[in-house]
């Protein structure tokens, strides 16, 4: 717990919260102002908008530990303000709400946006009101009371406030020679692989990668045949155990702000004939309670008798919290980077090299390699 | 939605967040305006252990500039850009760029160096300072380093900061005024997640030139020689942009080559109409 103190519409105000407390359930469940209403509680749809130190924010993702010395006012705060008593007549003139859940927020944001529009702008006022959702879709009502309250500000108010004009922009510069950037991208290339992915219909992302190697088929075989020796070149996975063909082990993922640790057991099927093998394993972050599942099927054909070309296939499903995460162009830029970092690793170790390390075993800061095959990918679009 | 316990500091300096943050062993995480990261928090995708505050260190809020660049404090907040409180480089197009950040009430909190530090490939700075040039200055446990944004961008959500370095300022290359850009960012929704954003920078006198393709799911994608051949001819019109596009994302859906492709596209004729 932590003690704070903080003005809140004008009185001051102390406190003990949690630090993952944030602003509008502080003031919602310790001071008992439900005014400040809460919705999505992840920064979208603005209806917990609060004046924080004279300037609208979200309370949702404004901690209360981080307010501390910080003045709010929030739309219980108002009684005897100009421009929200303008807004709430020109609301009510307006019919600007329905359900009323989205009011408190709009309002916030309207007094914000009466103070800084010179011009009763319509188009703009939707541009500055995006921030705030209304699910009764009455948005018409609340951009016309809007725009009325800028259009009955007397003139000394509007310029109050006026904010300095944008650069002129130049256009059509003559043409002129270019000098080379030197600290452009891509100068480190190793590129070995080459990499496709997928996601089908049951929601497993499928990557599939191809490997050249400059190693006899049968030294390449030998390679995965030793299963420390594969676990090593996966960035964050360990092995703890293994017992003939069954593997236990953890595998720890970094990406961005999200930290996950699964652990795990895996299967291994090897057919030396075909030269080829499956891993099939199942895994569990216990933190957050999402499970992964996950497969990998390798093959390894001779090019020729120095060379050799490893398809690896490598499918997984997210069960669970971590599962909901919804940008899923970024969770395959991982994954992608993952199977590319895995490739690079098996082509280095075998060349001899050893892998770059940091105290915990496996780096995955080390992807900086793959961007830069990417980045050479591109550069070669212009033949450089 | 209530995140999960964290313990919460304030240093009361940068060096003694760098300090406090490395003895966390990676479970640590800053926090500057946290209009990334509180969603994360409160959806219980990020769970640090512990937090370090460095919002309102004066340190991180300060610019200096001299001939050639200038140099932002990193938790200057994107609306003293957008309201020209702070001195733009670039002939306005920060300024620009910052003004379509999210929302106002997000813009009022967050942070430039937030921004950067948590290197969502759809976000502005990202790609703004991608096609600046810009230099990132970062504070770690074993002392200060530089890296050049293009270096920076690893993936997403993925930098080449170590776990006990901390985003100090980002400096930026003066744009001469001859100099013209061009940003273009494609959104569902004013302040939504973008789903493109081109960029064209050139100027004339320090002979740069420099084109980015934003919001691809991975970091900025350079293309200084397509950069090149527009500036050097001084138009665009022999350019086969959807080619270019479409070499540079082979992978890419045809909806989302398409948005690249159109955004690329009016950044560039913002600069060169014809």
């Amino acid at each position: 717990m932590k003690s704070i103190s903080l003005t809140i519409n004008g009185e001051t105000v102390t406190g003990q919260v949690e630090p993952r407390t944030h602003l509008a359930d502080f003031m919602r469940g310790q001071l008992g102002l439900t005014g400040t209403h809460l919705g999505c509680e992840q920064g979208v749809c603005g209806a917990c908008t609060v004046i924080i130190d004279g300037q609208p924010m979200r309370s949702c993702i404004s901690y209360a530990v981080a307010c501390d010395g910080a003045t709010i006012q929030t739309v219980e705060g108002f009684d005897d303000d100009a421009d929200l008593k303008a807004l709430r007549t020109a609301f009510s003139a307006n019919h600007a709400l329905q359900c009323g859940f989205c009011t408190p927020g709009m309002l916030m944001t309207a007094r914000d946006i009466v103070r800084r529009l010179e011009e009763p702008d319509t188009h703009r006022i939707r541009q500055e009101l995006s921030g705030n959702l209304c699910r009764c879709t009455g948005y018409q009502g609340i951009v016309t009371a809007i725009a009325s309250v800028i259009e009955q500000k007397p003139m000394a108010a509007k310029t109050q406030e006026s904010r300095p004009k944008e650069a002129t922009r130049i256009v059509a510069p003559k043409p002129f020679s270019v000098v080379a950037t030197q600290d452009a991208p891509g100068t480190k290339t190793l590129s070995v692989s080459k990499l496709a992915m997928i996601v089908d219909s049951e929601g497993w992302t499928c990557l599939n990668q191809t490997l050249d190697l400059p190693h006899p088929q049968s030294e390449a075989w030998a390679f995965f045949e030793d299963l420390n020796q594969v676990a090593a070149c996966m960035p964050g996975a360990q092995i703890d155990t293994i017992d003939g063909n069954d593997i236990r082990g953890h595998m720890q993922i970094k990406f961005g702000p999200i930290r996950a640790s699964f652990d795990g057991t895996a299967q291994r099927k090897t057919d030396p004939g075909t030269k080829s093998g499956t891993l099939i394993g199942h895994g569990a972050d216990r933190v957050s309670g999402t499970a992964a599942d996950g497969g990998l099927t390798y093959s390894i054909s001779a090019l020729d008798a120095q060379t050799s070309r490893v398809s690896v296939e490598v499918r997984f499903k997210l069960t669970g919290p971590l599962a909901q995460f919804g940008r899923s162009g970024l969770v395959r830029d991982f994954a992608g980077r993952l199977t590319s970092q895995f490739g690079e690793n098996i082509a280095r170790v075998m060349a001899g090299e050893s892998l770059a390390t940091n105290a915990k075993g496996n780096d995955i800061n080390a992807l900086s390699l793959v961007w830069s095959v990417l980045t050479s990918r591109i550069k070669e679009l212009f033949g450089k | 939605m209530k995140p999960a316990p964290f313990d919460y500091n304030k240093p009361a300096s940068l060096s003694l967040a760098v300090s406090q943050l490395s003895e966390t062993s990676g479970s640590g995480k800053i926090i500057a305006g946290g209009q990334s990261l509180g969603p994360m928090l409160n959806l219980r995708l990020a769970r640090p252990n512990s937090v370090f505050d460095i919002r309102q260190l004066e340190e991180l809020r300060g610019i200096q500039s001299d001939a050639d660049s200038v140099s932002y404090g990193a938790a200057i907040c994107h609306v003293d850009f957008e309201d020209g409180l702070v001195e733009d480089a670039t002939q306005g197009m920060m300024r620009h760029v910052a003004g379509g950040i999210a929302h106002r009430a997000v813009r009022n909190r967050g942070t430039i160096g937030g921004s950067l530090a948590h290197a969502d490939p759809a976000a502005d700075w990202v790609n703004t300072t991608v096609a600046l040039n810009a230099t990132f200055t970062v504070l770690g446990a074993t002392g200060r380093r530089t890296i050049a944004a293009p270096d920076f961008f690893l993936g997403a959500f993925t930098t080449s900061l170590n776990d006990d370095e901390v985003l100090e300022k980002i400096t930026i290359p003066r744009l001469s005024d001859e100099a013209a850009w061009g940003y273009y960012k494609i959104c569902r929704k004013k302040g939504e997640f973008a789903e493109a954003i081109g960029i064209l920078v050139v100027d004339p006198i320090r002979g740069y030139a420099r084109a980015v393709m934003g919001a691809v799911d991975a970091p900025p994608i350079v293309l200084d020689d397509l950069a090149r051949s527009i500036a050097e001819a001084g138009t665009a019109r022999d350019i086969n942009l959807d080619q270019v596009v479409q070499q540079a994302l082979p992978d890419a859906n045809p909806i989302s080559l398409r948005h690249h492709c159109v955004a690329l596209q009016r950044a560039i004729q913002q600069v060169y109409p014809s």
